[in-house]
């Protein structure tokens, strides 16, 4: 890539500002260290806005799972701040903390459901946040929460599954739960990191577009790390590449882009 | 140089234990009749006593029962409070593993003695020192599944604002579940074992029957009552097993 699209990247953002609404996710200045390791992220700075879907991309090892966490504080960050649906996150208690955490959906590359309960109850589950323990178990739930639970599985097409146990999912199936897990939360925004990664290339077509669409639909703001060029261009508006800890390209998806987000994937 | 050494120390300590206990081929020798004598008069067993001797081993059992029970539901959360990252404090974490310890190194019978001597003769003894060699054992083992569970699931819950409590009781404790519900049986077997030694020092059960006939070598009925026991606590390793292999998937 040369500097002067380099340069044009980063001029862009503030003049498309205006017509992007309300930003939903700011980090400034973010750093991360593990432990003598070398810095995974040095000094990011990230902008999402409300509605918007953002694809970021980097090589294995850039950061990009740390980054995500640190959006939320799964992983505490060394410096930097983090601003998630109008809250500074860095000051906030533990039980605001929490509230902050359950209006953002996160799905992972690995499903994370409980294998040995069934599909219902960690559906279910999606409520904790706001219900507390009446969430528990898709038995004693209250049915309030059961028939939430039940259309959060159909929207991902896994309602007659409900009783299934999770351990007996396919991969792809899995996939859908969590994220009927993240619907359950009732979200203003979905994170994913490398959501289809652990799947073969048609369920993950598949289960990447039932994922953008919903988000698209319910016009949640999405952000989500990919190791497949295709995804990030096809289901995301922006595409922010991670290289040696620094943000090193930030530009709307176009099928033009290609050639310089080649350098992002390994 | 340093390995030849520890194996020359090791196997002068095996040598003195031997002359230490006063090992000897001859005295053993010298016994075998006295065995046989013992053995003899162990037949025919008595069944004189049947009534009362089947009586004292249900409460044998029932010591075995309520002591485990009572034991596993606090070992919960002695467990949570001693596992790594569910801890809600280092100093409880350490305070915990500290008890739990404690209760698992003092033998059972040492804990009998001491509730026969606090809260008197019989039952209720037993089944308190039951109740802590169960904390003892359960507490250990329920702590080290808990800390084996995987971390996926507990992440995915906390991302999503669940507080500690839930992701333990959400996450934690289905995946631990299988293993300690085989703790369990396990230690439902070593507590029938051990109520039949407890009542030895006095603390309730069939061991009180059986030191009444040893001491008045009313060695039939003796051979009634270990036989009873031997009975009992086959049942129960069987039962155990049986339900073991089941669970476990
Ligand atoms: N919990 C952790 N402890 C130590 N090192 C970590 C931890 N998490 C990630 N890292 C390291 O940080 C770097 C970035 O990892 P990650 O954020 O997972 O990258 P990516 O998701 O882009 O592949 C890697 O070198 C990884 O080994
Ligand atoms: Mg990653």
């Amino acid at each position: 890539m040369t500097t002067a699209t380099l340069a044009a990247d980063a001029a862009a953002p503030a003049a498309r500002k205006a017509d992007r609404g309300p930003v939903a996710i700011a980090a400034t200045g973010i750093a991360k260290r593990f432990g003598a390791g070398p810095a995974v992220l040095e000094d990011v700075d990230l902008t999402v806005h409300r509605g918007e879907a953002v694809a970021l991309i980097g090589a294995n090892g850039a950061g990009k799972s740390t980054l995500l966490r640190c959006l939320l504080r799964l992983v505490e960050p060394d410096a930097g701040e983090v601003l998630v649906l109008g809250e500074r996150i860095g000051a906030l208690s533990p039980r605001a903390l929490r509230r902050v955490r359950t209006r953002v959906g996160f799905v992972f590359q690995k499903h994370n459901l409980v294998p040995r309960l069934s599909v219902l109850s960690n559906v279910v589950h999606g409520a904790l946040g706001r219900a507390g323990l009446a969430a528990m178990h898709h038995a004693t739930a209250p049915a309030t929460l059961r028939a939430e639970a039940l259309a959060s599985l159909d929207r991902v097409g896994l309602a007659h599954l409900a009783r299934q146990r999770a351990d007996t999912l396919s991969g792809g199936q899995s996939q859908r739960v969590a994220i009927a897990r993240a619907l359950m939360q009732r979200p203003d925004a979905l994170f994913a990191d490398e959501p289809v990664a652990s799947l073969d290339p048609a369920a993950g077509e598949e289960v990447m577009t039932l994922f953008s669409g919903l988000a698209r639909e319910a016009g949640l703001t999405l952000l989500f790390t990919t190791h497949n060029m295709a995804h990030a261009l096809g289901h995301a508006d922006r595409v922010i590449g991670l290289r040696a800890g620094r943000i090193a390209i930030d530009a709307r998806a176009a099928p033009a882009l290609a050639p310089q987000l080649e350098r992002f994937f390994d | 140089m340093l390995a030849f050494l520890l194996w020359v120390a090791a196997l002068a300590l095996v040598v003195s234990s031997f002359n230490g206990v006063g090992f000897s081929a001859a005295e053993f020798v010298k016994g075998l009749p006295q065995m046989g004598r013992f053995a003899a008069g162990l037949f025919p067993p008595s069944l004189d006593r049947i009534e009362p001797v089947l009586w004292s081993l249900l409460e044998t059992f029932q010591m075995a029962i309520a002591g485990t029970v009572i034991g596993v539901i606090l070992s919960v959360p002695f467990a949570i409070l001693s596992a790594r990252r569910l801890s809600p404090h280092p100093v409880v974490q350490w305070l915990a593993r500290a008890l739990v310890s404690l209760f698992r190194t003092v033998p059972d019978l040492i804990w009998a003695l001491f509730f026969v001597v606090t809260v008197g003769l019989g039952p209720f003894a037993g089944t308190l020192a039951l109740i802590v060699d169960t904390v003892g054992f359960c507490g250990r083992f329920f702590a080290e599944a808990m800390e084996e569970a995987d971390r996926g699931p507990q992440e995915a819950l906390s991302a999503l604002g669940a507080r500690k409590g839930a992701i333990i009781a959400c996450a934690v404790l289905p995946a631990a579940l299988p293993s300690m519900i085989a703790t369990s049986l396990f230690s439902l077997e070593k507590a029938t074992r051990s109520s039949v030694v407890l009542g030895l020092v006095g603390a309730g059960g069939i061991g009180m029957e059986l030191e009444v006939a040893l001491t008045f070598f009313n060695y039939p009925e003796a051979a009634t009552i270990i036989l009873a026991i031997f009975v009992l606590v086959l049942i129960v390793e069987q039962l155990s097993g049986m339900f073991r292999r089941r669970i476990i998937t």
